[in-house]
C-alpha cells in the first residue's frame, strides 16, 4: 500500500485523464476472456459447490471438516457433522486455517541460502542438496516436528532411522503435565477423557477448554450441554477456580479467585473434606492430611467456608468433574496440581463416571524437556543436519532455551515451513510444504478414530509447495533407501490398507467411504476401565510453586484463543477478530485487575514497561476485573518479527518476560515463572477495542438473565409488557405500528410501510433464535460470518476510528465480577448482529430504498442502489450496520482473495452492508427445492446460516418461524424469550434471545 | 519503488496533458475493436452457432444443452469442456471453415483453453441462476437472442436489452415472478 502512486497524486491523475475517457465514451477495459476446461472433472459442475471431508490441523484438536470448494478452489471450512470432535461445528481458528492456505506470504517455492541470502531454487536442486548434507552429516540428522498424523509420524521415524538421527517431537502448547499426571496416578501414558456434558458440577482450576485447550470445539459443546438449561428447568453448575478469568471462566455461575499455584493445595483440601476418614485416595491419604481446609485456604486466599462448601457440593450435588489446569497454566508444580485435580476426582468417585481413562486426545502431550535435550546436542556439534517441521520454536520458546544459537550453530539447517517464520529466517534450505487442504494425511484424534485427510483443491498455483511426505520418500530414495511408496499418497493407502481387516469389506469400497465420510472407526478396547490410584513414583510438591524475580505481581503467560502459540498470527481474519475476553483487537495489551491499576494511576491504554529477571516489555494496560489485585496477565502469539505482512511488528512476545524452565517431572515449559514489576512510561495509546461501553449495559436490558428458581418449568413463551411501548406510540414513537400480538411470525405488521405483501402465509418469515445460556462468547461465528459473507478486514487504523466491518459480534457484559472472594459471578455474552427487524428503524430514513423489508421478513440491504449516505447506520439501534470506508475488498492481495465466496457480492467502497441472514446460502437453497419441485419454501434444518452452523455451543437456530413445527419456532416458545430492547423501540426484530439463567437471583430488569 | 507522478510545474501539467491524450487515443482504438464490425476478429476461434444448433438444412440442430449442461442444473449456464469439442471433431474435420476447426485441435495439442470472448455478462451484483429460468419454462433465445440462426454471437442483439434492469423486470411481471430486490441482488 505504501509502494506505487499516492492516492491523491491518483486522484488528480483520474481527475483529467477521466474527462478524456468521457470524450471517447467508452472504457479502455480489454474484453474479459472465458476459459473452458480441457476435460472437465466429473465431480465439478460450475456454479455448484463440490464439498470434501478432511480434517483441520489448525491445532491438537483435528476437527473433522468439511470444505466448500467451487470450481476447484477452496472457499469456506466447516466442521464435519459425522465427526465426533467437531460434531459439525468449528472454531475461529479452523476458519483462519483458510487464510494460512492463501497466506500471500507463503514461499513462492524451494530457497537455498547462499552467501548468506536466500535464493530460489527447483525441487531438483533443493532436494539434491538435502541428500548430500544429509549423507554427509553421516548418521547426525535431527528431525523437529509438530503435532503430525500417525501416518506421517511413522514416515519421519522410518526416514530418520535410515538415515541416521532421530526425531524430536515439539509441542508449542502441550498437555506433558497431565499426561505425567496421569501416568502418576493411574499408571496410564495418556491423557483423559472428560465427559464434560454428564456432568451436574463442572469445577475448573484454571483451565481454558472453552478458549484455547486441547479440544475447544468438542469441549464447548459439551460444556454448553452441560451448562444451558434443561427443559425440566436443570442445569448444571460451573465452578471456575483461578487468578484470571479466560473466555472459559467469563462462563462460570462462581468465581473462586484462588491465588496462581495454588490449585494443588484447594483440591486437595476438598478431597481430604471429602474422603474424610473413608480412605479413598488410597495411597494419597496422607498427602491429604496435610492439606487442613484452614491453613490451605488462607494460603490459596480465599474463605475456608468456600472450601468446605465447594467440596459438599462436589461429593452431592454429582456426577461432577474436576478439570485440572490445562495447557495454558503451566507452573512449577503443574504436575502436581493435574494430580491433584485427579485425586480429587478420584475420591469424589468420578473415575469411569465422568472422567474415562480411555479415549483421551491422543496429539500434543510432548514435553519441552524433549526439545531442551535437541538444543543441548545441537550446542554441543553433535548434530550435522537440522529438519525443522510444522513447529516454529525460535518464536515460541524463551530465548534463555538458547534454541537460537544452538539451531544456528548446526552446519545445515532445513526448515518445511509454508510460510517465513522466526525459524526459517535462520534456516540454509527451505522446502515449503503443502498446506493441509492440498495435501493427503490422516490423525486420530482418539484411539481408534482415524480421519483422513485428502486434497480439497490443486495446490495454490502461486506457490510450489510439495508434501514433505513426498519430499522425504524421494530424497530417501536417492539416498538408496525405500520408505515404502513413490508418493505420500502410496504410502499412506498402504498404511491405511495394514489397518483393513476383511471385516470391514473389500478395502477400495472402505477407502472411499472412509474419504467420503471423512473417517474409520477402529475398535480399540478399553486398556485402563478399573484403574486405581497408584502410589507416587516421582518426588512432588503440591505446594504453592516458586516464582522467580522480587516484583509484586504475578504474570500469567496464556495462550490467545486468536494466535495459539503464534501460529495464526498472519491472518487478517484473527488478528481482527475482538479477543473474546477483551474485545481487543491487532496488538497486545497487558490484563491488570483495576484497583491495581488505580493504584498506580494508570487509565486504558497507559504504557507501562513490565520487567520480569528475563527481559522487559512495553505494553498497553487493559482494566480487567476478571483478575487478580495480585497478577497480571499477558498472551502469547504476538511480537512475531518474521511471520508476513500482517503479523510482523503487531504486538508483543509474551516469551521474552519468560525463562526456558521446564517443570518438574513433566519437562512441560513453565509459563507461570516470575514474578514481574510494572512502571507507567507515561505515555498512552487507544485500544483499538470493539467495546463501546466498557463491560457495561449502562440500565438498558439488552443482556437481561432470570433466575433459575423463578422459571415455571414447561411454560412457554409470553410476550413482554408493551406498557412502555403503548406510552411511546401515543407520543407519536418513530412508526407506531400495531403491535399486537407483536412477534416475529406476525410479519408484515399492520400499519407498517411496507406492507401488505401478497400470501404472506404462503412465504416464509426467516427468524432467528439464540439462546445466551448457551452461547460462551467463543467468538467462532464472528470468523464463520467473516468467511462466508466476503467481510473484510481494515486493519488497527480503521477499527481505531470505529471503522471495524464485522456483521456479527460479541458482546460482553460484566454484572457482577469480584476477584477478591469467592462469589456470584455474572457476565453475559450476547451475539449481536442484524435483528431483521419487522418495523426497522434503518428503512425510513434510506433516501434511495435501498434497505427494505423482503416478503421474507429479512432486512435486505441492495448494495447497487445504496449510495452511502449512513444515514440508516445512524437510525440503527443496534449497531450492526457497516460501511466501507475504503476499497478494503480491492486491497486484499493476490491470492488472499480467492478465498472469496463466489455466491455473494463483494462490496467495495461507498456502499453499507450488514447481516443479510446468509441470503445466498438461502436462495441457493430455494433453487434447490424449486429444482426438485418440493415447493418454495426449503424444509426445515435445509439451510444452516454460517453462524449458526459453527456454533460449538449449538446457540442459534434458524428457519421458517411461522412454521409452528420449526425448530426455531419451538426453540422460541419459551418463557425466556425476549427480543433486544423490543420493548422499549418498538423494532419488532426477527431474532429472538432466550435469556441467561442464573443461580442468582437478579434484576428484573438487569 | 516510490513514484511521484506529479512534480509541480509546468512540465507536470505538459506530462499530464500527454497522458490524457494517450489515454483518449486507447479508448478509441479499444472502441472501434469492440464496434460490430469488426467484432468476429476478437473471437480466437470464429465459432458458428448456427452450423451447430440451427434447423437449416446443412445444420446440425444440437440442444443448446448438449454444450452448456450445466445450465439447467446450475447458477451458471457454463462453457463446454474442450474434450466435448474434440470428442466430435476428432471425426468430423469441419466442412465449413476447416481451418477454424484445426485451430480447435491445436489448442487441444497443446493442452491450451481457448481464450473465448465473454459476451454475456450480468454485473457483479445480480445473481441470475439459470436452471431456475430453464425451470420456469424460458427459453435460451428469450435472453440470448436466436443464437441457432447467428454465425456470430453479438451482444447488440435487441432480445438482450443491454444490460438493463427493466428488461428482466417486465418479464418478472408478466409471468408474477417475484420483483423483490434481494431475489437477484445480495
Amino acid at each position: 500500500m505504501t509502494d506505487g502512486i499516492k492516492r491523491r497524486d491518483f486522484l488528480k491523475v483520474l481527475g483529467v485523464t477521466g474527462a478524456g475517457a468521457t470524450l471517447a465514451g467508452c472504457s479502455t477495459k480489454p474484453a474479459e476472456r472465458l476459459l473452458p476446461y480441457l476435460t472437465m472433472p466429473e465431480d465439478i459442475t460450475p456454479g455448484v459447490a463440490t464439498w470434501y471431508t478432511t480434517v483441520c490441523e489448525g491445532c491438537q484438536a483435528q476437527c473433522g471438516m468439511w470444505v466448500r470448494t467451487r470450481e476447484g478452489r477452496a472457499v469456506k471450512v466447516e466442521g464435519n457433522p459425522n465427526h465426533p470432535v467437531s460434531g459439525g461445528a468449528l472454531c475461529s481458528k479452523g476458519h483462519a486455517t483458510l487464510q494460512q492456505l492463501y497466506n500471500p506470504d507463503r514461499y513462492a517455492g524451494p530457497m537455498v541460502r547462499e552467501n548468506g541470502a536466500l535464493r530460489p531454487a527447483t525441487w531438483e536442486e533443493a532436494e539434491t542438496l538435502l541428500s548430500q548434507r544429509i549423507q554427509s552429516a553421516a548418521g547426525n540428522a535431527l528431525f523437529v516436528s509438530g503435532h503430525m498424523g500417525p501416518t506421517m509420524t511413522r514416515l519421519v521415524d522410518q526416514f530418520v532411522g535410515a538415515v541416521g538421527g532421530r526425531r524430536v517431537q515439539y509441542d508449542a502448547l502441550s498437555e506433558a503435565p497431565l499426561r505425567e499426571a496421569m501416568r502418576i496416578a493411574f499408571g496410564v501414558d495418556a491423557l483423559p477423557k472428560y465427559d464434560i456434558a454428564g456432568a451436574r458440577l463442572l469445577l475448573s482450576f484454571g483451565n481454558d477448554f472453552i478458549g484455547s485447550g486441547a479440544s475447544p470445539v468438542e469441549y464447548g459443546r459439551d460444556f454448553s450441554r452441560m451448562s444451558a438449561v434443561d427443559e425440566h428447568g436443570s442445569k448444571g453448575r460451573f465452578v471456575f477456580l483461578g487468578p484470571r478469568l479466560s473466555v472459559t471462566g467469563l462462563n462460570a455461575d462462581q468465581w473462586v479467585p484462588i491465588k496462581p499455584g495454588g490449585e494443588a493445595s484447594v483440591a486437595l483440601a476438598m478431597a481430604n473434606i471429602i474422603a474424610g476418614d473413608s480412605g479413598a485416595a488410597g495411597p494419597y491419604d496422607a498427602v491429604l492430611r496435610a492439606f487442613d481446609p484452614r491453613t490451605t485456604a488462607q494460603a490459596a486466599g480465599v474463605s475456608e467456608d468456600d472450601i468446605r462448601d465447594l467440596a459438599d457440593r462436589f461429593k452431592n450435588e454429582g456426577p461432577s468433574l474436576a478439570l485440572g489446569p490445562g495447557m495454558g497454566a503451566h507452573h512449577r508444580n503443574a504436575t502436581a496440581a493435574n494430580l491433584a485435580v485427579l485425586i480429587l476426582n478420584a475420591v469424589a468417585g468420578n473415575v469411569g463416571r465422568t472422567i474415562s481413562l480411555d479415549g483421551g486426545p491422543t496429539q500434543a502431550a510432548r514435553p519441552y524437556a524433549d526439545v531442551e535435550g535437541a538444543i543441548g546436542a545441537m550446542a554441543g556439534g553433535q548434530v550435522g543436519v537440522v529438519m525443522v517441521h510444522g513447529a516454529n520454536p525460535a518464536f515460541t520458546l524463551p530465548s534463555g532455551s538458547g534454541f537460537n544459537d544452538a539451531f544456528g550453530s548446526v552446519g545445515f539447517k532445513v526448515s518445511f515451513a509454508q510460510a517465513p517464520d522466526e525459524t526459517s529466517a535462520m534456516a540454509d534450505l527451505i522446502l515449503p510444504d503443502n498446506h493441509f487442504l492440498e495435501s493427503w494425511g490422516d490423525s486420530e484424534p482418539r484411539p481408534g478414530l482415524m480421519t483422513l485427510r485428502q486434497p480439497v483443491m490443486l495446490p495454490v498455483p502461486h506457490f510450489q509447495s510439495k508434501h514433505t511426505g513426498d519430499v522425504l520418500l524421494s530424497v530417501g530414495k536417492r539416498l538408496g533407501h525405500d520408505l515404502g511408496g513413490a508418493t505420500f499418497y502410496e504410502y499412506l493407502r498402504a498404511a491405511h490398507e495394514d489397518l483393513h481387516t476383511p471385516a470391514m469389506g473389500e478395502f477400495e469400497t472402505a477407502w472411499q467411504d472412509a474419504l467420503k465420510k471423512g473417517l474409520v472407526q477402529h475398535d480399540v478396547a478399553p486398556m485402563h476401565a478399573d484403574a486405581q490410584l497408584r502410589a507416587p513414583d516421582a518426588a512432588l510438591t503440591f505446594d504453592a510453586p516458586a516464582l522467580d524475580g522480587d516484583g509484586d505481581l504475578t504474570l500469567l503467560v496464556y495462550p490467545s484463543p486468536r494466535f495459539g502459540a503464534g501460529e495464526f498470527a498472519n491472518s487478517p481474519w484473527m488478528l481482527e477478530l475482538p479477543d473474546p475476553v477483551s474485545k481487543i483487537t491487532w496488538h497486545s495489551w497487558l490484563e491488570i485487575n483495576p484497583e491495581t491499576a488505580d493504584a498506580r494511576g494508570l487509565e486504558n491504554g497507559a504504557f507501562v514497561t513490565v520487567t520480569s529477571p528475563y527481559g522487559s516489555l512495553t505494553v498497553p494496560v487493559w482494566r480487567y476485573p476478571g483478575i487478580r489485585e495480585d497478577a497480571v496477565a499477558l498472551a502469547m502469539g504476538a511480537g512475531h518479527t518474521d511471520y508476513g505482512r500482517y503479523a510482523n511488528g503487531n504486538g508483543v512476545n509474551a516469551m521474552e518476560l519468560l525463562p526456558a524452565v521446564s517443570e518438574q517431572p513433566s519437562g512441560a515449559l513453565v509459563t507461570i515463572a516470575t514474578k514481574v514489576t510494572i512502571v507507567p512510561t507515561g505515555g498512552g495509546r487507544r485500544l483499538a477495542t470493539v467495546e463501546g461501553s466498557n463491560g457495561s449495559q449502562e440500565g438498558r436490558p439488552i443482556a437481561p438473565a432470570v433466575a433459575l428458581a423463578s422459571l415455571t418449568p414447561g411454560a412457554g413463551h409470553e410476550p413482554a409488557d408493551e406498557k412502555g411501548l403503548k406510552e411511546l406510540q401515543g407520543v407519536g414513537g418513530f412508526v407506531p405500528v400495531d403491535a399486537q400480538g407483536g412477534t416475529p411470525e406476525a410479519f408484515p405488521l399492520q400499519g407498517s410501510r411496507h406492507a401488505p405483501y401478497d400470501k404472506p402465509e404462503e412465504t416464509a418469515r426467516w427468524a432467528m433464535a439464540i439462546d445466551l445460556d448457551k452461547c460462551t462468547g467463543c467468538s467462532a461465528c464472528v470468523t464463520a460470518c467473516q468467511s462466508e459473507n466476503n467481510v473484510p478486514f481494515v486493519g488497527e487504523d480503521q477499527v481505531l476510528m470505529g471503522r471495524e466491518m464485522h456483521w456479527m459480534r460479541i458482546e460482553r457484559y460484566y454484572e457482577k465480577v469480584d476477584a477478591t472472594a469467592a462469589s456470584d459471578l455474572d457476565v453475559r455474552f450476547l451475539p449481536m448482529l442484524c435483528q431483521q427487524c419487522g418495523n426497522a428503524p434503518c428503512e425510513p430514513v434510506c433516501p434511495v430504498f435501498a434497505t427494505y423489508s423482503t416478503p421474507e421478513g429479512v432486512n435486505a440491504q441492495i448494495y447497487n442502489r445504496c449510495v452511502g449516505t449512513r444515514y440508516c447506520a445512524n437510525n440503527c439501534p443496534y449497531k450492526v450496520r457497516v460501511f466501507n470506508w475504503y476499497r478494503f475488498t480491492d486491497a486484499i492481495p493476490e491470492p488472499l482473495n480467492w478465498q472469496f465466496n463466489p455466491d455473494c457480492t463483494v462490496r467495495d467502497n461507498g456502499v453499507m452492508e450488514k447481516c443479510s441472514f446468509c441470503m445466498q446460502r438461502v436462495r441457493e437453497a430455494e433453487n434447490r427445492v424449486a429444482l426438485e419441485d418440493r415447493g418454495s419454501i426449503p424444509g426445515d434444518g435445509e439451510v444452516l446460516m454460517a453462524c449458526q452452523q459453527s456454533c460449538p455451543a449449538e446457540a442459534i437456530v434458524w428457519g421458517n418461524i411461522r412454521d409452528p413445527n420449526s425448530r426455531v419456532a419451538r426453540v422460541s416458545a419459551n418463557q425466556r424469550t425476549y427480543r433486544v430492547l423490543n420493548e422499549e423501540i418498538n423494532t419488532q426484530p426477527a431474532v429472538n434471545y432466550l435469556k441467561k439463567v442464573t443461580f442468582h437471583e437478579v434484576e428484573a430488569e438487569g | 519503488m516510490k513514484k511521484h507522478w506529479l512534480i509541480g510545474g509546468t512540465a507536470g501539467v505538459l506530462a499530464l496533458a500527454g497522458l490524457a491524450f494517450m489515454r483518449v487515443q486507447d479508448a478509441q482504438q479499444a472502441a472501434n475493436a469492440e464496434s460490430p464490425d469488426t467484432y468476429p476478429s476478437g473471437q480466437p476461434i470464429a465459432f458458428p452457432h448456427n452450423i451447430h444448433a440451427g434447423s437449416q438444412p446443412g445444420q446440425n440442430r444440437m440442444d443448446c444443452m448438449y454444450c452448456h449442461f450445466s445450465a439447467e442444473r446450475s447458477v451458471d449456464a457454463g462453457l463446454p469442456p474442450m474434450s466435448l469439442c474434440v470428442g466430435c471433431h476428432q471425426v468430423i474435420p469441419g466442412t465449413t471453415n476447416p481451418q477454424e476447426v484445426q485451430k480447435l485441435m491445436d489448442y487441444w495439442k497443446r493442452k491450451e483453453p481457448i481464450p473465448w470472448v465473454r459476451i454475456y455478462k450480468v454485473a457483479d451484483h445480480v445473481h441470475y441462476p439459470h436452471a431456475r429460468h430453464i425451470k420456469a419454462g424460458l427459453q435460451c433465445q428469450q435472453c440470448h437472442g436466436q443464437v441457432q440462426e447467428m454465425t456470430v454471437i453479438n451482444k447488440i442483439d435487441p432480445a438482450w436489452g443491454g444490460h438493463n434492469m427493466g428488461w428482466c423486470i417486465s418479464c418478472h411481471r408478466e409471468k408474477g415472478a417475484s420483483t423483490d430486490c434481494a431475489v437477484c441482488h445480495y
